[in-house]
Formats: structure tokens, sequence, C-alpha cells
């Protein structure tokens, strides 16, 4: 029990980790527009489409969302190779972390669009309006209701969780940048010490402009904590 | 895919199935070990953190920090901090200590939130009640809040469980001979990376789709048993 702790060795690198923090932010960013998109393909597919296209996506969200995500990049990133299919490793964090998104957000989106009623669609075309005014005033409010907090956390939740993964394959984000550093300097407790800190800020942050914007934009309440 | 072809009989040779089945059992002791202790331990976490009285702010405010702090925090770097605390302190800490140790601590963090959720479901009047009668809080706790709040907590808690068993593949990282771990020695032994991984991947979904259907059919029985017991309260006497 002889350790002195060297905190600014490990502040003094704090532009190094603000870079890494910025990639962790664009990643993240990334991986929920992509994962969105493919929710919302699922999500569709699961309520409108017919047997074979709701089994498909049963299938595609079931297995993605039982297995782990570092898996699903290890596939990627050491199994594609051997079919002649080099990805760099950004490439296969990517692809990775969007497809495991994707899965977790095609339920939070069905979520959304089951909550519109078929009553409500009529009682909306009775008075009147066009479709135009029917997504404006009926289907966006529900969904947005519905899905927005889960949208905002599951944001939260990848921006944090999953872009660390990268850190494993070797990408530059915040805690794959603490790991090229400490192995040099070897102040592993203090760097690691400073990188939950940015994490904490980070997604506090986050999370705090996403209630603001929620409650500003939909009228919704978000959670910060 | 030739090469895959001929490598699948040496691959599910008995003794890599052994292999195999060692680390399956690794994985679930570390996140059964880790998700109960940090279940019991979130117990306390909440009662720290609903103490009354001005004395015990500084309870409530750990309480608080605790949680607010280590969910906003990946596993991946609580892995990290605990390997490098544990092993600056002690150099004779085992690998699986140390994942079992980032495991409960995590853990502890969330589970925390789904009981104090739990235990807020519970209608004030019926704790207010039991301070009327002279109930102490450790006596309120158990007679009255638990036996009210558990169908509310376990499903969500055991979701949590079970969604944990994937997350411990990143404990693989400090080299705790777990599935993934295992997964990466044989792909390193020269076996293909499509076998491996996509074997691994079969194994971690057998383990997690049971359990989580498991876990889901457990929510749907509490919820309708407690929707039966509301109805009931509702029919006039």
């Amino acid at each position: 029990m002889n350790y002195t702790f060297q905190f600014g060795v490990a502040l003094a690198q704090l532009p190094e980790l603000l870079k890494g923090a910025i990639l962790t932010f664009e990643l993240g960013l990334l991986t929920f527009w992509g994962g969105a998109l493919i929710g919302l393909l699922g999500a569709s597919l699961k309520t409108f489409g017919g047997t074979f296209l709701r089994g498909i996506a049963n299938a595609y969200v079931i297995f993605f969302t039982n297995t782990p995500a570092l898996i699903q990049i290890y596939f990627l990133y050491f199994g594609l190779p051997e079919f002649g299919i080099r990805w760099d490793n950004f490439t296969c964090v990517l692809i990775g972390l969007t497809l495991n998104a994707g899965a977790y957000l095609t339920e939070i989106m069905r979520a959304g669009f089951i909550s519109v009623h078929r009553t409500e669609m009529e009682a909306a075309e009775t008075i009147g309006m066009s479709l135009l005014q029917q997504i404006r005033f009926v289907i966006v409010p529900h969904i947005v209701k519905t899905i927005y907090p889960a949208l905002a956390n599951f944001f939260v939740v990848i921006l944090v969780m999953g872009t660390s993964i990268g850190a494993v394959v070797g990408i530059d984000e915040l805690t794959g940048t603490a790991i090229n550093i400490s192995t040099e300097n070897y102040r592993w407790i203090e760097m690691f010490v400073v990188v939950a800190g940015i994490y904490v800020v980070l997604t506090f942050i986050a999370s705090l402009s996403l209630a603001l914007l929620g409650r500003w934009a939909f009228r919704v309440k978000a959670k910060v904590f | 895919m030739d090469r895959i072809i001929q490598q699948i009989p040496r691959f599910f040779s008995p003794g890599h199935l052994a292999l195999l089945a060692e680390s399956v059992g690794m994985t679930l002791a570390l996140t059964v070990i880790g998700c109960v202790s940090g279940f019991l331990i979130a117990f306390l976490v909440v009662f720290l953190r609903q103490t009354p009285g001005l004395w015990a702010l500084p309870l409530r405010l750990i309480g608080i920090a605790y949680v607010e702090i280590f969910r906003r925090i990946p596993f991946l770097v609580v892995t990290y901090l605990v390997l490098f605390f544990i092993q600056a302190f002690t150099s004779d800490a085992s690998l699986f200590t140390i994942a079992v140790v980032a495991i409960c601590i995590y853990a502890t963090a969330y589970t925390a939130e789904i009981i104090r959720g739990g235990f807020e479901s519970v209608a004030r009047q019926q704790v207010e009640a039991a301070t009327a009668m002279n109930f102490s809080r450790w006596q309120t706790l158990i007679g009255v809040i638990i036996p009210q709040s558990w169908p509310v907590i376990l499903p969500p808690a055991l979701a949590f469980a079970v969604g944990f068993i994937k997350d411990t593949a990143l404990v693989s990282q400090v080299g705790v001979f777990e599935l993934t771990f295992r997964g990466k020695e044989l792909n390193n032994e020269g076996f293909s990376g499509i076998l491996v991984f996509g074997t691994i991947s079969l194994i971690y979904f057998a383990i997690s789709f049971p359990l989580s259907r498991l876990g889901s059919r457990l929510e749907r029985r509490l919820a309708s048993s407690r929707s039966q017991k509301s109805r009931k309260r509702l029919r006039p006497a």
C-alpha cells in the first residue's frame, strides 16, 4: 500500500482525452442514427409486414439482443477477412454497434407504432383532417410521447457503453485513448479516474440537453437522472 | 469456406468442448455471484438513501452519488479501474475476484434504481400506517415494503442479470477465462474466426434466450397477479 497518486500526469493528457471524447460522441451519433434507420425499417416490418417479413424482423431482433455486442464486432473483425472482406477496425465497430443498436431500437419504435390506435385515426378523418394534419397532430405526438424518453435514454446508453467497446479493437475513442496513454506512462488508476469523470460529465450533458429538447420541442418529460 | 469445414472436426473435439463448457460455467458464475451480491448491496444503498433526518444527509448524498456516478461510466472503464485499484494495493487478488468486484459494483448501481422504483410503488399510506403503529424503519421494510414491492422489483432485476450475461464478455479484456476470452484464444490458435465466434455467439444465445423468455413470462405472471389483487380490492365488500 505504497502508491502515490499523481493526478497531474493524467490531467496533463486532458486535451488528448477530450479528442477521444469527441470521437466517442461522433461514434455514438453515427451508431444512433444508423440504428434508428434500421429500427424504423424493423418496426415497420414487424407492424405492417406479412408473416415472412415479420419473421425476419423477429429473428434479427431476437438474435442481436441475445448475443454480446463484443462478439458481433469480433465476428466482423476476425471472421469476415476469411471471405475476403477486409474492413478497418472503425468500420467493424460502427457496423457491429449499428446492427446491435438497430435491434433494440426496433423494439422501442414498435412500441411507438402500436401506441397509435385506429379509432383515433378514424376520429381525425371524421373531423376532416388531411393526411399531413393527421401525421402532424395525431401520429407524431403519440409516437414521440411514447418513444422519446426511451430513445433519449438509449442514446445515452449507446454513447456510453457501446462506444467504449471500440477500445477493445483499438479505436482511439475515450477509453481507447486512455489505454494508449496509460501503457506509456503507467498511470492507469489516475487516467481511468479522469476518464470516468469525463464519461460522467459527457453523459450528464447529453441527457440534460435531450431532456430540455424533449420538453421544449415535444412537451415530453424525459428524465435527466 | 473449405478451411472452415476442414476445421470443424478438430474444433469440436472433446477437449475443446470441455474447455468451452468450463468457460460457460465461468461466465455464469461471474454473472450470478456478481449480480446477486450487487442486488443485496443495492438494498443497503437504497436503505441509506432513504434514511430520514438532517444528520443522515451525507449518507443520502453518498447513496445518490454512488448510483448516479456508476450508472454513467461504461462497464469496461469500471473493470479497468477495479483491476488497477486492487492491484495497486494487493498483488495476490485473482482475476476472477477482480471481475466479480467490478460486476458487483456495476450491478449495485443499476439494481439500486430498480429497487428504489419498487419501494416507491408502495402506497405512502402503507408506510404511514406502519409508522403510526410504531414500526421501526427495519420492521417497516421487512414487514410492509418488501412484501408489497417484490413483484415490481424482481422482473426488471432478473432482466438486468440476464442482460448482464452478455456484458460479462467485456471482462475478457482483463484476462478472465470466460467464454469470450476462450473464443479469442481459440481464434489465436488458428481456428477460423467465423467458426469460433459463430459458435461462441450461439452459446451466448442458447444461454440468454431461454432465460430472457423465462424472465418475461415471470413478469407477465407477477403483473397479472398484481392486477387481480387490485381488482379484488376494488370489489365492494
